[in-house]
């Protein structure tokens, strides 16, 4: 589906009847990337409840998006999902997505092999990413589980600890080679 | 000899890739976000509707003041 077209569309239609198809291919388009990246932050059910939220802002201010390209679209959706992450974490800061126990960490994992196998390679480097988060420093294995597991980038590691980029990403550097070494 | 950190990270894209694929299949989108979705659709297009209403009336509301006749002095 060309998302950006039925954006355009979506933005130029004044009939309701048209909107309301529209809105709802952009949302099939959407909601698994979206949910997947708040499912990933928050625990459930908030999840569910900040992920409506985010479908719903992205609804009300299409007609507002003023991009031009897939990515400019992308971009904007994951920035309101991440606003809306971030205003309830700023409520309800318990419902921070904990790291997993590795045993929970693999079943995940033994989940996604159902649609796409795991390779006997692929379980040995998933079991030695699980050994490099273990045997790292809390501080290290915080910083690699958001970043590595979860999928936050730099700025949202920066903005959420209130250090800067560079500093994130040295950070991270560092980690790595610590983890690495502990496994050497 | 081969980068380790490279090694390093790429094992653990690789689990977080399952990891949140996992959590996405485990957790499968609330089916009452649709609605939702359509719901805000309908209101924001009244919403539009009403606003567009209302600029339609809001010079008509004018004309109809500038004919009404000045107060009278007192």
């Amino acid at each position: 589906m060309d998302i950006i077209k039925a954006v355009k569309t979506y933005r130029l239609t004044p009939a309701l009847d048209q909107r309301l198809r529209l809105a709802e291919e952009i949302f099939h388009e959407i909601k698994s990337p979206l949910h997947g990246f708040i499912v990933g932050r928050l625990k459930l059910p908030s999840a569910d409840d900040v992920f409506q939220e985010a479908v719903k802002a992205v609804t009300k201010d299409l007609t507002q998006f003023k991009g031009d390209s897939d990515k400019e679209f992308w971009a904007w959706c994951y920035g309101i999902a991440r606003n809306k992450v971030n205003d309830h974490l700023r409520k309800q800061a318990s419902d921070r997505l904990q790291p997993m126990e590795p045993d929970e960490l693999l079943q995940l994992a033994e989940t996604s092999a159902q649609s796409s196998p795991l390779s006997p390679e692929d379980r040995m480097d998933l079991q030695h990413a699980l050994k490099m988060l273990t045997a790292a420093k809390p501080e290290c294995s915080d910083f690699l589980w958001q970043h590595f597991v979860l999928g936050l980038d730099y700025s949202e590691l920066a903005e959420e600890r209130n250090i800067s980029y560079d500093n994130v990403r040295m950070k991270i550097g560092r980690c790595l080679d610590t983890a690495q070494a502990l496994m050497a | 000899m081969p980068n380790e950190n490279t090694d390093a990270e790429a094992k653990l894209k690789k689990l977080g890739e399952r990891v949140r694929d996992g959590l996405a299949k485990r957790h499968p989108v609330p089916e009452q976000s649709l609605e939702a979705v359509r719901q805000t659709v309908r209101e924001e297009w009244q919403r539009e509707q009403t606003a567009k209403r209302a600029k339609r009336i809001a010079p008509d509301v004018t004309k109809t003041r500038d004919r009404e006749p000045p107060e009278p002095e007192r």
